[in-house]
């Protein structure tokens, strides 16, 4: 019997080892936007950024992608991802990008020009050089073809992501041998910029061409379609595709026809999926891969720091975070006690329990039309208290709308007790979990038990209004006019919580068809007051985006809005002498 | 020999048959395909669902069902309709099969060897420090979650790396890409990423193997006919080899053909966290969302995998003990 | 220890037949059998100490959680902390009380695993005794079921109820358990074969009992041995498989936790907060490799033979 002393003496000793080991390590530097990333702060439309001649030619950079591509049509509501369309963006002729800085940018690389020349009339000017890689110049028939594809009068069947103002457009017309285009639209739309812009870029008329007759219904479908299903084998971009294999990779080369100013420096740029995003900081340790753009989180921050010659940049973008109140539940109905709920919450402290531990910068959001680097952004939020965590000014909201059991079992006016209040957030999402059960906590100050539980499908329980608060992300398209419609109408499919304000409804209309976009700004910022005054929706912060990467890489920098770091493949390359 | 492997496999078709239906019913009642389309929002249109549902064959009663899948499979190859339209199950099917079968198959090689190794030896010096030793680790890789063992390999293959001063050790997907030209850097390229996920997975069944091996050694080495052999003069290594061994192989062959399936399973997790791109992941991918042809198809190719190694270590069994062939 | 002693007078139900002279002819081998197996798990030192850590860690997840300062899924102000004595497993990221986690999902995995383990073994056991007893057609039938089950990788199936059904501690366990009863009654089968030919079965039989009544007193209890080996190793398996499903995400799912879920959702945290990731891992290898000794160390009291061949 002595062997199994021994045993059980070994077995112990190794465990007593392995907590040693486990006590010993830790630490971990903070994350900051540091190495090639010094100057993102100041100018982030320029950091990181390496002259051609100091690129050396050729060379291959990997990128990780969270997800597989299974529809290469971005327009279509199942190829609308962020993967795909970062993937899609090297070899998609597009009008207008958004630049780092969240300013929106006109491509000059496909375009000589894209003004609005009166309030309902925009004219495009394609440069002459712009050609698919099979010497069809883009034209003015790639712009219809995607304007039909996604007006639901010409292509009811084409499935589109639901692109905003295409409706409104009565006719585009070509001249010029194609490369001038007249939009006209039939009333004005604020955001036209949005047209045919990266977020919906233009796809091959003449290839759709081939699969039906672009003037009927069925023609136009089975061209959508055919974007749907196929790798692409067209380009108009600085790389065309070399090779795709499902679920693996996506093989980029350049492409010999590509006409813009910057020819690529890279022999191959190549796009992995890695579906698990824990997985990711190990692979560029290991240099499997040059650079990430994961959602960020406190380990993976913490684990690039820590990574020797890899540096990291987080920037604040156009999607945020929120608490949403569903006023269908009838005490919920009660401006007052939403206005108390989100006056207790204190968001400095949320962010300081959740996205703050690994971006210091981070601060709540004040506006929920625009963020803080689009024009037009002021606080409509922490002057109203809410967001503020002052309890006391709660209660005596409370007390003074004549709710009884303050801070310990409310009852509102009429007598009823307040029940349990249901928030709910995305399973295995753990900074909303963190979120909910804090949300629980200001509550139950106030008296009010707020239970946190989960749901499988935020979609599904935000359209069935099965909640009472729910805490999610909106993905802002840099286009205030037109989102501001999408969301907070009385009217609008995402107007989850069935909020319902006819002055809202009239100024958010005003502004988005307006010419005069100072005069626009102002209305949205007034629709806005109002919002917050009913509290509705708390906006809590701006998430924040991560890029990381070698430092051997040039070029590559962080952009917080749709467009994603591709933006620029053109101009990646390897630092000469690395 | 043959009438008694013929007999087998004749055995194995209707198990297979009974197999493939459980497995689409299994796949069928574990979702609801239409599901993500239905929770939609905005929702889908009715002309949409409706053509799913057609497409999908969800206007047929289970049975009906089943049998056009079998029948479409049989006949054409036809795995049935997935619910990404784009997708076309047993084209994807294919070349995963090869990646998994390649870890697997080299997993349970190196399992095996490792097993009989040290389980033989073991049993020789039972109660030596080798024995304890083995027996404690082995316990312990019982005891351990394969993931949280592979989390801890990928840090050990980073450290290695940084030692050799190149990239030796790939802890992402089964090869490189592109892959390296040349057959000598293609065939380093694949062994370099392929180290980590084969000892993950081979680990754990070695564990059991060793300890199974450890005692079918023991309780032949004491039966009396080793002892007779002894007695009789023969020297220990012929009686090791030749007779101890080889009796105490035989039910090591039922018990690797019974693991096969908890193998497969296994890959799925070192699939993940090694993010290859094989059956693990195909599988994964298709219970996310909800695709019950592709699920079904899945566990069926599993299963006929499962039931091959089975008949594989009947057909050993018969091999090895010729007492089988006459039953 | 398990009362063998199924035709003892004291369980005899009342107006069963006297059947004396046999009955207590095994009363008698049966009590002192008891005791040698008790002596000889006694001397199995690895699994003694074993029984004791085990102990030692339902007791600090149970009695320990409801006295420890911080309760589980409370919010300390202290967050992303390394241990200390405040915290002797650190915090997390919105500074739950590590030790505190752990010992919930301690609980929970627990749970979880003894419940896959009784409910399987209950199930398997009547499957295997029922197919075994009456061998035959039924035997066939019965157990080419088993087989087709155990031609499926289980957690793969596991995974795809979970992710219909699951999310909640028990129906984990019920999916865990629906897959696991087939590898007991192969067990429960071999070890009902070898026990139906022998005299006291044929004794019962003689006497008129039904086979209910030789199914559930008889067979069952004397293959009790092997069950409970059985039964003990099912416990180890079934944390790991939790472990694994809730890995993949199929699993328990948070605000619930348990230890797969601590280091599935600490994967990222090895370098960076190895707290996080290390002491789940710790106590899930604690729970399996003791359970594994103590399931070898009842394996060897029940089985002499094993630890005889030596001598």
């Amino acid at each position: 019997m002595r062997s199994k002393r021994a045993v059980a003496a070994a077995g112990l000793a190794a465990v007593t080892a392995l907590v040693v080991a486990a006590c010993g390590g830790g630490g971990g530097t903070t994350a900051s936007g540091g190495g090639v990333y010094g100057d993102c702060k100041t100018d982030p439309n320029t950091c990181n950024s390496v002259a051609a001649d100091q690129l050396q030619q050729g060379g291959q950079v990997t990128i990780a992608s969270e997800k597989n591509i299974d529809n290469w049509n971005v327009i279509s509501s199942e190829g609308n991802t962020d993967w795909t369309a970062y993937a899609m963006k090297p070899l998609m002729p597009y009008v207008f990008y958004t630049a780092p800085d969240l300013k929106s940018t006109l491509n000059t690389d496909v375009m000589d020009s894209a003004e609005l020349t009166n309030p309902t009339t925009v004219t495009y000017k394609i440069k002459q050089a712009a050609t698919w890689d099979d010497g069809t110049p883009v034209s003015a028939d790639d712009f219809i073809f995607n304007w039909k594809t996604q007006a639901p009068a010409y292509c009811p069947d084409c499935e589109t992501a639901g692109n905003g103002g295409f409706d409104q457009i009565a006719n585009v017309v070509g001249s010029d041998g194609g490369k001038t285009v007249t939009l006209t639209l039939s009333k004005p739309y604020t955001d036209w910029q949005s047209f045919f812009g990266s977020a919906a870029p233009l796809y091959p008329a003449h290839i759709a061409a081939q699969q039906g007759d672009l003037s009927t219904p069925a023609g136009l479908k089975a061209g959508f379609d055919y974007f749907s299903k196929t790798v692409p084998n067209y380009t108009a971009g600085p790389f065309k595709v070399e090779n795709w294999q499902d679920n693996v990779a996506l093989t980029l080369v350049p492409n010999p026809k590509w006409y813009g100013a910057t020819k690529p420096k890279l022999d191959r740029l190549v796009v992995r999926v890695i579906t698990d995003a824990t997985q990711e900081p190990i692979a560029l340790q290991n240099n499997e891969v040059q650079v990430l753009f994961p959602q960020p989180q406190v380990d993976i921050v913490q684990q690039l720091a820590s990574i020797p010659n890899v540096s990291q940049n987080q920037a604040q973008g156009l999607s945020w975070e929120h608490y949403d109140f569903n006023l269908v539940n009838p005490f919920l109905k009660d401006k007052a006690l939403r206005q108390a709920l989100f006056t207790a919450v204190n968001r400095q402290d949320v962010i300081a329990k959740t996205v703050g531990q690994f971006n210091p910068d981070i601060k709540p959001l004040d506006n929920h039309m625009f963020v803080p680097e689009q024009e037009g952004y002021q606080d409509n939020i922490a002057s109203t208290g809410q967001g503020t965590g002052d309890i006391e000014k709660a209660k005596q909201i409370l007390t003074t709308a004549g709710y009884t059991g303050v801070g310990t079992a409310l009852v509102a006016p009429n007598g009823q007790a307040v029940p349990p209040l249901r928030i709910k957030y995305t399973t295995g999402n753990a900074v909303r979990q963190n979120e909910c059960e804090l949300f629980a906590g200001y509550a139950k100050q106030l008296g009010v038990t707020v239970e946190v539980s989960t749901t499988d499908s935020l979609g599904t329980t935000l359209g069935s209004g099965d909640y009472d608060v729910i805490v999610f992300g909106w993905i802002m398209s840099p286009f205030p006019f037109g989102g501001a419609q999408q969301l907070w109408l009385s009217t609008s499919a995402s107007n989850y919580g069935k909020y319902v304000n006819p002055q809202v409804d009239q100024l958010i209309n005003d502004a988005a068809s307006s010419s005069d976009r100072a005069a626009a700004t102002q209305q949205l910022n007034q629709a806005d007051k109002i919002m917050s005054d009913d509290a509705y929706v708390l906006p809590l912060y701006q998430k924040p985006t991560l890029v990381a990467t070698q430092n051997t890489i040039g070029n590559i920098r962080n952009n917080a809005s749709l467009d994603g770091p591709t933006y620029n493949t053109a101009e990646w390359g390897i630092r000469s002498g690395s | 020999m043959l009438a008694f492997a013929l007999r087998r496999v004749l055995v194995s078709i209707p198990v297979l048959l009974v197999a493939s239906f459980i497995v689409f019913a299994l796949g069928a009642a574990s979702a609801n395909p239409l599901a993500p389309l239905l929770e939609k929002n905005p929702p889908a249109p009715p002309n949409v669902i409706a053509a799913e549902t057609v497409r999908l064959h969800l206007d047929q009663p289970l049975i009906p069902r089943y049998f056009s899948w079998l029948g479409g499979l049989i006949l054409h190859g036809d795995f049935g309709p997935s619910v990404t339209s784009t997708m076309d199950i047993g084209a994807e099917l294919g070349p995963r099969f090869l990646v998994t079968i390649r870890l697997i198959a080299l997993a349970m090689v190196i399992a095996l060897v490792l097993a009989i190794v040290v389980g033989v030896l073991t049993a020789v010096k039972q109660y030596s420090k080798t024995d304890y030793i083995a027996t404690f680790l082995g316990f312990l890789f019982l005891a351990m979650p394969s993931f949280w063992l592979a989390i801890l390999l990928k840090q050990g293959g980073i450290a290695v790396n940084g030692a050799v001063g190149y990239p030796a050790i790939y802890t992402i997907g089964s090869a490189s890409v592109p892959p390296p030209t040349g057959f000598g850097a293609n065939l380093a390229d694949i062994l370099g990423h392929m180290i980590l996920p084969t000892i993950a997975l081979a680990l754990i069944s070695y564990a059991s193997w060793s300890r199974f091996t450890r005692a079918s050694m023991l309780e032949v080495l004491n039966s009396d006919y080793v002892r007779l052999a002894r007695s009789k003069g023969l020297s220990r290594r012929t009686v090791m080899v030749k007779h101890a061994l080889r009796t105490a192989l035989i039910p090591l062959t039922t018990v690797t053909a019974l693991d096969i399936a908890s193998i497969i399973g296994g890959a799925v997790v070192t699939e993940f966290v090694f993010q290859w791109k094989g059956l693990g992941d195909f599988f994964l991918n298709a219970v996310r969302s909800n695709d019950t042809y592709a699920t079904s198809s899945w566990l069926l190719v599993s299963a006929v995998v499962v039931i091959a190694f089975n008949l594989i270590a009947d057909l050993l069994y018969g091999v090895l003990d010729p007492r089988i062939r006459h039953a | 220890m398990p009362e063998h002693t199924v035709t003892s007078p004291e369980t005899r139900e009342p107006g069963t037949p006297v059947t004396s002279g046999v009955d207590r002819e095994f009363t008698v081998a049966e009590r002192s059998q008891t005791q040698l197996v008790l002596r000889r798990f006694l001397q199995h030192r690895a699994a003694v100490i074993s029984l004791g850590v085990l102990i030692a860690v339902i007791l600090l997840a149970y009695v320990g959680g409801m006295l420890w300062k911080y309760g589980a899924g409370e919010i300390t102000p202290d967050n992303s902390q390394p241990p200390s004595w405040d915290h002797p497993f650190g915090t997390d990221a919105v500074g739950k009380d590590e030790f505190a986690q752990v010992l919930r999902g301690t609980r929970i995995s627990l749970q979880v695993s003894v419940s896959v383990a009784i409910l399987a073994t209950l199930v398997g056991t009547l499957w295997g005794s029922v197919a075994g007893y009456f061998g035959g057609w039924v035997d066939s039938l019965m157990m080419r079921i088993t087989d087709l089950v155990l031609t499926l990788p289980l957690i793969a199936v596991a995974a795809m109820l979970a992710h219909n059904f699951g999310g909640t501690w028990y129906l984990i366990a019920a999916v865990i358990a629906g897959l696991y009863w087939a590898y007991v009654s192969r067990v429960a089968r071999g070890v009902v074969l070898s026990l139906r030919e022998k005299e006291f079965v044929e004794a019962a039989k003689a006497l008129g009992a039904t086979d209910t009544r030789i199914i559930l007193r008889h067979l069952v209890p004397n293959a009790l041995g092997s069950i409970l080996v059985n039964l003990t190793i099912l416990v180890a398996l079934a944390i790991l498989l939790e472990t694994s499903l809730s890995f993949l995400g199929f699993g328990v799912q948070a605000p619930d936790t348990s230890l797969g879920l601590l280091v599935s959702e600490a994967q990222t945290a090895l370098t960076t907060r190895p707290w996080l990731f290390y002491f789940p891992g710790l106590f899930i290898i604690i729970i399996a490799l003791t359970i594994n000794f103590i399931g070898d160390g009842l394996r060897d009291a029940f089985d002499p033979q094993q630890t005889k061949v030596r001598q």
